[in-house]
């Protein structure tokens, strides 16, 4: 029994759904594809689909093989018919099991998408016209939707939920206007050929926050053939002022999952790929591999610079924004132009600039640089030059100025980037990445067990809200000053407001050589929701 | 005594209380002008976390300071 099979006879839906059964299971999803009696607004009669096995089969399993590790998910498995088939015939079966119905619905989701875009199966429609006509089955999942649909899902062995067409994952009536991109083409520097430019076009976006919204948005609606969007992160109602995507409705999703769907509604010919994790150094150049343009949306400098590294190493184009308040810093970066290492040769660590009690943003303010970004994307795709290459652009929001800053490459960088290659050697021979945080559930174990806390927050804040029990209060600055005023055998707990720049020192401190430094995750703030 | 016109981004406009003045001043490089106005302005960042452009270019923090520059210090910023 394969994770993905052709099968030229009937499904049995009792027998596919025991291969999913599993007793560490809590809930199954399936999706049911059905020969619908029209297609494009023609009646049609029956269907054939024929696929070249071979290779469908691998990329099926490959599909599925993805969905079970992106999801975490215990089973999958999808069978698609192949023959003749008559009207109401199950067509495509995808089952999931899984601990929890979070992960079974998307695995599930992902699969048939995946299914249809990738594993390549011809269908031959015959109408009732007599006529007949083969249908690539990209197209027509772009064009008409899905045939029907029925998920089935028991959280409890009892509680038996059935949901039907008016609850599909998709529902793109058959008949849905197609997206029309006449208003863009019209551009002497788009047309026809600009347009199949971004038709081809791959663009990996890395965060689904402030800057990701507006980028995913207008690069969706431009027909930018493939998205992917990778962010590890859920939404949250502290979002949603900036995070334009996402609703309350939304709360506690992943936003890459929620973001994906809100772009396939608005444009089902781009094939949006969610990736809910983080963009790490490990995981960040496997993915961009598939990509041309990775556009930088993350929130912190830890992955700014993977993003970077990562677009120098592969030899991608790059583009770069970040935020503070009512400011924001673009940067286009192209195979042989300047870096993000030209302007900053050493990679700025988390919470040592600025100060991770909120430093606060208005709303808009992401949403204008993540427009800038769109545009600089779109320019990258066309082949046009960008102003923001070489150079830094700074968006100053309170004034309305603007000022382009030439960044020239760095001189010792000949064919790739010296500080890259350095970051990359390093990172190679570094451990692991050491894990500091402990969450706020661990805090009176740590102060029972003797160790020491220390509060790094400045004196303004310590005087406006003390920590409360038995802390020591030196500030991040003092610390940084001489780390040696520490102990170097003794147990310490770090803690600030969000838990930012404490995460930095204990990082700081580990690479010092003290072993025993701990940062709270989240901070005060974390302790006083706790 | 030099005359410049120096531009603060992020914290640094937050700390300064402005986002640009003109300065008099009797150093001769970014480096030690930033210092001096470190110490007006009680900026919290160190040199090594910031960059300086004069006259709409990257510099080196040991460039000479001359007369009507233009100087912006940046510091890096996070936020998306």
């Amino acid at each position: 029994m394969r994770a993905f099979e052709f099968s030229d006879r009937a499904l049995d839906l009792p027998t596919l759904h025991g291969t999913v059964e599993d007793v560490s299971c809590g809930g199954y999803v399936s999706f049911e594809g059905w020969v619908r009696d029209h297609n494009d607004g023609r009646r049609v009669r029956h269907l054939e689909y024929e696929a070249y096995q071979e290779l469908a089969v691998k990329e099926g399993e490959r599909i599925v093989d993805e969905a079970i590790r992106r999801f975490g998910v215990t089973r999958a498995r999808c069978v698609h018919r192949v023959g003749d088939l008559a009207l109401g015939d199950l067509a495509v079966w995808v089952g999931v099991s899984s601990a929890h119905r979070g992960e079974a619905f998307a695995a599930c989701r992902y699969i048939i998408d995946e299914v249809k875009h990738r594993v390549p199966i011809w269908k031959k429609e015959h109408y009732v016209d007599g006529d007949s006509g083969w249908v690539n089955c990209e197209r027509c999942a772009a064009a008409a939707g899905e045939p029907a649909v029925a998920t089935h899902s028991h959280e409890h062995a009892h509680d038996h939920v059935h949901r039907h067409a008016d609850h599909a994952p998709t529902a793109h009536p058959a008949g849905l206007p197609r997206p029309d991109y006449s208003r863009q083409m019209v551009l002497k520097e788009v047309g026809a050929a600009g347009q199949a430019r971004l038709r081809a076009a791959r663009v990996l976006v890395i965060g689904a926050g402030g800057l990701g919204a507006p980028v995913l948005t207008y690069l969706t609606g431009a027909g930018v053939g493939t998205l992917g969007i990778i962010d590890g992160d859920v939404v949250d109602t502290s979002n949603l002022h900036r995070q334009t995507l996402f609703t309350m409705e939304d709360l506690g999703r992943a936003k890459a999952l929620v973001a994906a769907e809100r772009l396939r509604a608005q444009n089902p010919e781009v094939d949006v790929r969610p990736f809910v994790e983080r963009a790490d150094r490990e995981r960040l150049p496997a993915l961009a591999k598939d990509y041309d343009v990775l556009v930088d949306c993350s929130d912190n400098f830890t992955t700014r610079f993977v993003v970077n590294d990562a677009a120098v190493s592969l030899g991608k184009a790059a583009v770069l924004a970040s935020i503070y308040q009512y400011e924001g810093q673009l940067q286009v970066l192209t195979p042989g132009s300047s870096c993000l290492r030209c302007v900053w040769p050493d990679a700025t660590r988390d919470g040592t600039v600025g100060n991770c009690a909120e430093a606060g943003v208005l709303g808009p303010v992401p949403g204008v640089l993540g427009s800038l970004q769109a545009v600089e994307v779109l320019k990258l795709l066309l082949g046009l030059s960008s102003p923001a290459e070489n150079a830094v652009v700074l968006v100053d929001l309170m004034t309305l100025e603007t000022q382009r800053l030439i960044a020239r490459r760095n001189s010792a960088c000949a064919g790739t980037c010296v500080r890259v290659a350095e970051a990359e050697r390093r990172a190679r021979s570094a451990p692991v990445a050491t894990e500091v945080e402990v969450d706020i559930a661990m805090l009176d174990a740590a102060e029972r067990a003797s160790y020491i806390v220390i509060d790094l927050r400045d004196d303004l804040e310590v005087a406006a809200a003390a920590a409360p029990g038995p802390i020591v209060h030196l500030p991040l600055v003092r610390l940084l000053e001489n780390p040696h005023q520490l102990d170097a055998d003794g147990r310490y707990l770090l803690l600030c407001a969000r838990g930012a720049r404490s995460r930095a020192a204990a990082l700081a401190l580990r690479d010092a050589g003290f072993s025993s430094v701990w940062s709270l995750r989240g901070g005060l703030a974390a302790r006083a929701a706790g | 005594m030099t005359t410049v016109q120096v531009q603060y981004y992020a914290i640094l406009r937050e700390q300064a209380g402005r986002s640009e003045e003109r300065v008099d001043t009797t150093t001769t490089t970014p480096a030690a002008l930033y210092e001096e106005l470190r110490a007006r302005h009680g900026f919290g960042l160190e040199r090594s976390q910031l960059r300086v452009a004069i006259d709409g270019e990257f510099a080196d923090w040991n460039s000479a300071l001359t007369a009507g520059t233009r100087i912006v210090f940046i510091p890096p910023v996070a936020g998306g």
